[in-house]
């Protein structure tokens, strides 16, 4: 028996060996086909270029890195002056050099920028490769057209990112193979591609489109323009700026207007209103916090508790300068001769204050959207509780008194449209808007100083203020009074064309108080050709009192630019990728 | 006139001739002996039968008989015309078995550097995987490891070949495989290590790592009773002290300091401080949290009225803890850690008839590690046979199946890269010493009381893994037939398969405790199962004709491996947080993934031929053809050879008149191995996928839900092809002195050309696609491996035996890619402004980059901030060593600014030697033995200084103890810069010098005391073998390094000798029996 058995396994063996033996000399025993992914020939079907482009519009997010969004709070909010790092000295001190204008060429930030920005340009070259190559039948001429543009929109502001960070920046599209891509010098001016990329994409998105985050035909426009209003060309970018005033539409197909209340802008339950042009999508407990605001989840009051959102992490703090900015005068216009930091013009603050000591908050006439914009003590912060001051700043003494507000959620939303998955709630489903309708009024308005009717520029500031003025949106007690001395007026006496300086004042003093905290301040100090003056002013003046984290430190004509990351010139060739002077 | 004195003194004294037999202690021939008259130079050697005659004279001739492998033996002739003489295996080194290849041979036999590793030296030693054992027992062989129970460990032979993939072959029982963490250490029988290629390269493919070649026991071919064997070692670890920190009083006086030093010199500090007030003295608080409110007195609080409102569920309503302060000092390590047990049985089995063999192992281990709920435990059951179906057939199979569980365990990789993991043991030393553990009704106490910044409670997170469950099971091994077709000629078929499944779960606790806290409680579940086979068929030629001796192997092999499954689910927030009633269906916010790895196939002819003349001139040359998947069709077949060649000089007659050389060998060798381990099996495929991470977006703007997004998630490379190493090798084994001296000496080059490496590709082209590896690097490695064994006796029953062994090793990169020479490498965690690993030419692997800290600035010496940013008293002064010229190129010369162009080589975490020493002593039925390891030459970048000697790194949190002798005016050669709130350049945020330490250290690992039972009680109880030990491991370690533990693993080649969080190494006391009956 035993004998039987051990023949019958030695011809199970010889069986089982020469079926092996023979599959293992097939020569396509070494043929081992990928798993879990796809090839480009897949992907040429129309299903598989819209996810392409799905991807392409995904690098918008950051992907997770907390510099590498287009909502650029630390290269266009922080380095503007509209907040500082914020937190305490230690936590991601890689941002530190960054906001006391000492960066270096191999600072992460900037390198987090510059991966996530060209990950986008590529995306963006890749579909366009593949979409004209396509041979599926079932690929329309219409399908190309569509795909085409928002790949080329994307592609164009994926490189407006990239041009006005860097300026000095090589332009790689879909026809250059890899070794002609990384050959590119970063000489050449790269804005009239970026104008054709989104030219195409205004004469061929529709108006209306297949799902409220893709751009339409609008926030290509409202791009063209602005990249016009970039390199001064008011006369070209004005046309589109009427044009969509007059007749723009969000990409569902509602017209383009300002939401009734400021602060609806930025509450998560109101994403994609009809004051939204391009926004990115953000969403919640999809299996990976990526999805979600990861680019913001830092910026949180630090506490622990319920009474607090997210609690974490104390990023992002809003500065003396721009809360003096909200100081009004008796008509409620802002003090544009600068004066708002003097003396006692300035907000009353708790720096210096623990939350145990009392407090009490500024009583002089503040613009309403201070308190919509910037968490202070004593104020309600949103519908939490009052903001109690010290115990939910990290280290006062180093960030300073005041917390953000515009991408905080609010305690109605915090089950729904929150991430608990992890170590925070602060990963929302709050959009972060690129472009609104009151960003393309008050673009307008500069287009109409420069080249069209000065005093048109005034209505148009004026209809962001009347917004701003309606007593009924601003911040309120439980007792329905006023959470401040809110005096907001309109411009009522009309601006010339003799008296230009003053219409700018207004104009730009109106885009750093509705727009603050939203990426853009210092690109607009750049292009206005003023970023040296007024950024040394708030240097010296937060500088004075954040000694740890502003002290000392100023702006130079280098920190117009950032570096170029030095990895990147190692991989290219300092002959080929040039640094940006004075690094 | 030589050879006529010869004559004339053979003719003078003629008595006759001898003749005589030579055989084993099996009664086998023993061919090639050489058989001397003693006191002369007359001499013979046996045939192949064994047979010798040989011409005697003198009064008292006696035959002085030996061979390799052999104890000497000496035989009075007297009379006798006929000899027959046993000898008996000898246990001198060279007798052991040397598992080459895919053959058996003896060390006397090898023409390459081979090493074997008794298996009795390794047993004593409590670790959780066998590979561990193995540190400094073999020359050449480095293992670093950490003190995770069943930890993976950095295992690399012969320095670092590749920027990857350089762990060595394993070849358990003739079946390959990368991890042999399953195997039950008293299971095996014996181990070879092959160093060089002219050995290893009948491997090829993936040998460029060396191979290690393990045996597991089997039943002998002479008829055996059975024999039962137990085993049995148990004990416990000691998790010995954490990091010196400073206490409450301290912490809040050195607050104070960093403020003053914050403080301009014209201006009057401001204290301020949650908890210590805001006085000109801080002051310790009674209570650190009542309901949200820090810093109070003991009058301040109304006990009864805050415990009423004690709240610590989040679903009940705000948060509201009542939490003293613990003046005292808590010892966070102290509370984290505990003795751990360890125990380890095994029963092993072994017998054998005429035609059958086997071998049953059972074994047990289970292994608590010194941090709570990490623990090890792993099951085993062997099963080994052979049977004979005739004379020419036989047949059997290695069998082991085996469940083993790993948890709590930290790092990735399996726990290799534990120490760059900022874990609970860093925890440990973050956590303030003023916070209790507990709050007054038994809460967890935490940083939710202010001013103690983010450390989390490290006893919460431990207890809060308490439930995890998990394990893997699985079966390895392999059947075969051996079939003798002609007398000399074997073929033998092999079929191995490693299985493996693995399941577990995992919670996530809800926290209120910390100042940044969990928002949910989270759970998830995860599966998945692994299959590899690999098929060997092989023919073996062994034949003597004469003096000559001929050994040939031909063979083909198939495998396919990576055949791998997974899956996973997570949710958050189940109705009740008890773990038997948490499944992913009573959990909210399930999400799932899975994935499937893409196998590799492999398919190899080789072949080896071993010569050998007179015993005297062995020469071996091997051959092996891989064909892999990982390369493109045009690329996939390469072809890597070996020779070697070895001279036993001691055999030559010359020698015959030096007594005291018993054995010489002098051995050279080549080869070329392969190498792909590094390569992505879809290396050569363009791919794009769909991710959550990467691609996925909320395009229609739903706020809860994510469009597929694709993206190019590699960059195919088909024209990739096999990196190649070339070794050479030379060395000489002698044995000297009547085998009291035993030394191997080998020096070897190891040049590794196309090397592959995954050229970082310019983000310009996107920068989420993994490149392709290229073959486009080259590294060198040059060394020396001694190992020298001395052994003797004192008198009657004192016996010692000495191992030495050490190793030199020299690293360096000699090409990165054509158009750059460095990569950088960010390790798993790293809080500093850039990374501080650089590999670059000219350089080692894994080389620390960073700034050269030439001291502090002090008054004399400060500079402005143009050219050190945050230039200031008591920081870091760098040196200034290079600048940019106008194109943007490197100059090499100082420019008067310090930026990121001065960062320079400023340490290498790669051991310039490494060695061992055991020493064993025998008295009577005593012994006593001790073995040693050290390190020498290596570096560690203490990052974990980052968190303890910096104020304003998480300011608040616990600070070490180093800080009392920080930079102050009076202080100028202090141990940390000054304390103080800054964090810029000058500070804490850039890699550099004065984080790197002198990471040498010699421990002494083991030491053991032993008694054997002697026979006559062993015969009263039945027993073959009874022994007794006890023993304590890691002794002592000395070293000059100040983090907890020299013993620094890390990630991968290219990323090592970053310590933030340590698992240390630490004492352990063994007490172990083996029996046989």
């Amino acid at each position: 028996m035993k004998n039987l058995t051990n023949k019958l396994m030695v011809v199970a063996s010889i069986a089982l060996a020469a079926n092996l033996l023979l599959s293992a000399c097939k020569e396509s025993f070494l043929d081992v086909e990928p798993t879990g992914a796809l090839t480009d020939q897949v992907l040429s079907s129309r299903k598989g270029l819209d996810g392409l482009l799905v991807g392409a519009y995904s690098v918008l997010t950051g992907r997770g890195d907390w510099y590498g969004g287009v909502g650029n709070w630390v290269h266009g909010s922080i380095r503007g002056g509209d907040a500082n790092k914020g937190t305490d000295a230690g936590d991601q001190a890689v941002a530190n050099p960054v906001q006391r204008f000492e960066t270096l060429p191999n600072n992460g930030v900037v390198g987090g920028k510059w991966r996530l920005t060209y990950e986008g340009v590529a995306r963006c070259n890749t579909l366009l490769r593949l979409i004209g190559s396509t041979t599926d039948p079932t690929v329309t001429d219409a399908d190309k057209t569509r795909i085409t543009a928002e790949a080329r929109f994307l592609r164009g502001l994926y490189y407006f990112e990239l041009v006005r960070i860097w300026k000095n920046v090589p332009y790689v599209d879909e026809t250059m193979t890899a070794e002609e891509a990384v050959a590119v010098p970063n000489n050449a001016d790269v804005y009239p591609k970026i104008e054709a990329d989104l030219d195409y994409a205004w004469n061929n998105l529709p108006e209306l489109q297949t799902a409220a985050g893709r751009a339409n035909k609008w926030a290509a426009g409202a791009y063209l323009a602005k990249v016009y209003l970039y390199q001064n060309k008011h006369a070209a970018a004005k046309p589109i700026f009427d044009d969509i005033i007059l007749r723009g539409s969000t990409s569902t197909g509602e017209k383009y207007d300002l939401m009734d209340n400021y602060s609806d802008v930025f509450n998560i339950s109101f994403d994609n209103n009809k004051e939204t042009v391009f926004a990115v999508q953000h969403a919640v407990n999809t299996g990976s916090t990526n999805n979600a605001s990861h680019e913001f989840v830092l910026n949180f009051p630090y506490a622990s508790g319920s009474d607090v959102p997210a609690g974490c992490c104390g990023f992002f703090q809003p500065s003396f300068e721009l809360v003096n900015s909200f100081r009004t005068d008796a008509n409620g216009l802002p003090l544009l001769d600068g004066s708002y930091n003097n003396g006692t013009n300035a907000v009353a603050n708790d720096y210096g204050v623990t939350s145990a000591q009392p407090f009490t908050p500024d009583a002089g006439p503040l613009d309403p959207r201070l308190d919509h914009s910037v968490g202070r003590r004593g104020i309600p912060y949103l519908d939490w509780i009052d903001h109690p001051g010290a115990s939910w700043i990290r280290d006062q003494n180093y960030g300073g008194p005041y917390s953000p507000k515009k991408y905080v959620f609010r305690r109605a939303t915090q089950d729904n449209l929150t991430d608990g998955s992890s170590w925070t709630r602060g990963w929302t489903s709050q959009n972060t808007i690129l472009m609104r309708f009151a960003d393309v009024l008050l673009m307008a308005a500069e287009c109409e100083i420069e080249a069209g009717d000065v005093d048109l520029a005034r209505t148009y500031v004026n209809r962001v203020r009347a917004r701003a003025a309606n007593p009924s949106t601003w911040v309120k007690r439980g007792d329905g009074s006023n959470a401040a001395n809110y005096v907001i007026g309109l411009y009522n006496t009309p601006w010339t064309a003799a008296d230009k300086d003053a219409a700018r004042a207004a104009v730009r003093f109106e885009r750093k108080l509705e727009l603050s905290g939203e990426g853009h301040r210092f690109f607009d100090l750049v292009r206005w050709g003023i970023a040296s003056t007024v950024i040394n002013a708030y240097l010296q003046f937060d500088g004075a009192k954040l000694t740890t984290a502003l002290g000392g430190a100023t702006f130079a004509a280098k920190d117009l630019l950032y570096p170029i990351p030095q990895g990147q010139i190692d991989i290219h060739g300092a002959d080929v990728l040039k640094q940006n002077d004075g690094y | 006139m030589f050879i006529l004195l010869m004559l004339g003194s053979l003719s003078l004294s003629a008595q006759g001739t001898v003749r005589g037999k030579v055989t084993d202690s099996n009664s086998e021939a023993i061919p090639g002996a050489t058989v001397i008259l003693k006191g002369t130079t007359t001499g013979t050697v046996t045939d192949v039968d064994g047979n010798f005659s040989i011409a005697v004279s003198g009064d008292n001739p006696v035959l002085v008989i030996s061979s390799t492998g052999y104890e000497k033996q000496e035989i009075t002739v007297g009379s006798q015309t006929s000899i027959a003489v046993q000898l008996n295996d000898s246990d001198a080194l060279l007798s052991e078995l040397v598992v080459t290849g895919y053959t058996v041979d003896t060390r006397k036999q090898t023409t390459s550097a081979v090493s074997t590793v008794k298996t009795r030296d390794l047993a004593a030693v409590p670790t959780g995987n066998v590979e561990q054992q193995l540190q400094g027992r073999v020359a050449g062989l480095t293992v670093i490891t950490n003190g995770q129970p069943g930890t993976a460990s950095l295992v690399r032979i012969r320095g670092f070949g590749s920027f990857g993939g350089n762990q060595p072959l394993y070849i358990v029982d003739g079946v390959p495989t990368q991890n042999i963490n399953f195997l039950a250490p008293d299971d095996i029988e014996n181990t070879t290590v092959m160093k060089d290629a002219s050995s290893a390269s009948i491997y090829g493919a993936r040998a460029a790592g060396g191979v290690i070649v393990i045996t597991t026991k089997r039943g002998s071919k002479k008829p055996q009773k059975l024999q039962v064997s137990y085993d049995a070692l148990v004990g416990f670890t000691d998790p010995g002290k954490g990091q010196d920190m400073l206490n409450p009083e301290e912490m809040a006086q050195w607050t104070w300091q960093a403020i003053r030093n914050s403080t301009h010199p014209d201006s009057v500090p401001k204290f301020n401080h949650p908890q210590y007030g805001k006085g000109n003295n801080p002051v310790l608080p009674d209570f650190i949290n009542v309901g949200g409110e820090s810093g109070l007195s003991e009058s301040q609080v109304d006990l009864q009225d805050a415990l009423s409102k004690y709240n610590v569920n989040p679903d009940n309503g705000g948060i509201y803890q009542v939490v003293r302060a613990n003046k005292a000092g808590t010892d966070w390590y102290g509370a984290i850690t505990r003795t751990a047990p360890f125990t380890r049985h095994t029963l092993g089995f072994t017998g054998s008839s005429e035609t059958a063999r086997y071998y049953v192992g059972l074994s047990l281990q289970n292994q608590a590690g010194i941090l709570k709920y990490n623990d090890f435990k792993r099951y085993t059951a062997r099963l080994n046979t052979e049977f004979d179906l005739g004379k020419r057939v036989r047949i059997g199979e290695n069998m082991q199946v085996t469940y083993r569980s790993v948890l709590g365990q930290q790092g990735d990789g399996d726990g290799a890269n534990v120490s760059q993991d900022e874990n609970d043991i860093l925890f440990a030393f973050r956590m303030p010493t003023i916070i209790p553990i507990y709050d007054e009704k038994g809460g967890y106490a935490g940083t939710a009381a202010k001013g103690f910044n983010n450390p989390a409670n490290p006893v919460a997170r431990r207890d809060g893994s308490k439930d995890n469950s998990g394990y893997g099971a699985g079966g390895f091994g392999n059947l075969y037939g051996e079939l003798d077709i002609l007398e000399n000629l074997t073929f033998r078929t092999s079929i191995g398969a490693n299985f493996g499944q693995f399941y577990g779960y995992s919670f996530n606790r809800r926290t209120y405790e910390n100042s940044e806290n969990n928002a949910a409680f989270g759970y998830s579940e995860f599966a998945g199962s692994s299959f590899s086979w690999v098929f060997t068929n092989t023919f073996r030629y062994k034949k003597q004709f004469g003096i000559h001796s001929l050994d040939v192997l031909a063979g083909q092999e198939a495998l396919k491996d990576g055949i791998f499954r997974n899956i996973t689910g997570s949710g958050l927030n189940p109705f009740s947080q008890d773990p038997d009633y948490i499944t992913l269906n009573t959990v909210g916010n399930r999400q799932v993934g899975s994935n499937n790895n893409t196998p590799w196939t492999y398919s190899s002819y080789f072949g080896r031929i071993h010569y050998s003349l007179s015993d005297k001139y062995y020469v071996t040359g091997v051959v092996r053809r891989d064909g892999s998947s990982r390369f493109g069709v045009n690329n996939r077949f390469g072809i890597f050879p070996g020779f070697s060649a070895a001279w036993r000089v001691s055999g030559e007659d010359f020698m015959r008149g030096v007594t005291w050389i018993d054995d010489l060998k002098v051995r050279g060798g080549w080869g070329q191995m392969g190498n792909d381990n590094l390569v992505s099996p879809v290396n050569q495929f363009s791919l794009f996928a769909a991710s959550l991470d990467n691609s996925a977006y909320d395009i229609g703007g739903t706020n809860t839900s994510t469009a597929e997004g694709f993206y190019l998630s590699r960059v195919g490379n088909p024209n990739a092809k096999w990196e190649v190493s070339n070794t050479s090798n030379v060395g000489f084994e002698a044995l000297l002195f009547g085998g009291k001296l035993d030394v191997i000496v080998d020096l070897w080059k190891k040049k590794t050309e196309d090397l592959l490496f995954p050229v970082p590709l310019s983000q310009v082209l996107g920068g989420f696609a993994d490149p392709p590896s290229r073959n486009v690097a080259s590294m060198e490695n040059t060394g020396i491996d001694m190992q020298f064994v001395n052994k003797g006796k004192f008198g009657g029953n004192v016996g010692y035996e000495v191992t030495l062994i050490g190793s030199f090793l020299k690293n360096e990169i000699t090409a990165v890619a054509d158009n750059f020479d460095y990569f950088d490498v960010n390790p798993a965690s790293n809080r500093l402004g850039s990374t501080m690993i650089r590999n670059q030419v000219g350089q080692t692997i894994s080389a620390f980059f960073g700034y050269q800290v030439v001291g502090f600035f002090n008054s004399g010496n400060l500079v402005p901030d143009s050219i050190q940013a945050g230039a200031g008293l008591g920081r870091f002064k760098y040196a200034d060593l290079n600048g940019r010229d106008d194109s943007g190129n490197l100059t090499g010369k100082p420019d008067g600014k310090i930026d990121d162009a001065d960062r320079t080589f400023i340490g290498s975490p790669v051991p310039k030697f490494t060695g061992g020493v055991n020493l064993k002593v025998t008295v009577g039925r005593f012994d006593v033995e001790t073995y040693l390891y050290t390190s020498l030459g290596n570096d560690i970048f203490n990052l974990s200084k980052w968190f303890t000697d910096f104020y304003s790194t998480f300011t608040g949190a616990a600070k070490g103890a180093r800080v009392k002798n920080s930079w102050t005016p009076n202080n100028l050669d202090p141990e940390a810069p000054i304390f103080e709130e800054a964090s810029n350049f000058s500070t804490s945020t850039q890699p550099n010098s004065w984080y790197v330490e002198d990471g040498s250290f010699l421990r002494m690992q083991n030491l053991t005391v032993g008694f054997n039972l002697p026979s006559r009680m062993l015969e009263r109880v039945k027993l073959r073998r009874a022994r007794i030990y006890a023993g304590t491991n890691n002794v002592f370690t000395i070293t000059g390094y100040k983090g907890l533990d020299p013993a620094v693993g890390g990630a991968a080649d290219t990323n090592f000798g970053i310590d933030v969080g340590n698992y240390p190494v630490t004492r352990s006391f063994m007490f172990g029996l083996g029996v046989t009956f």
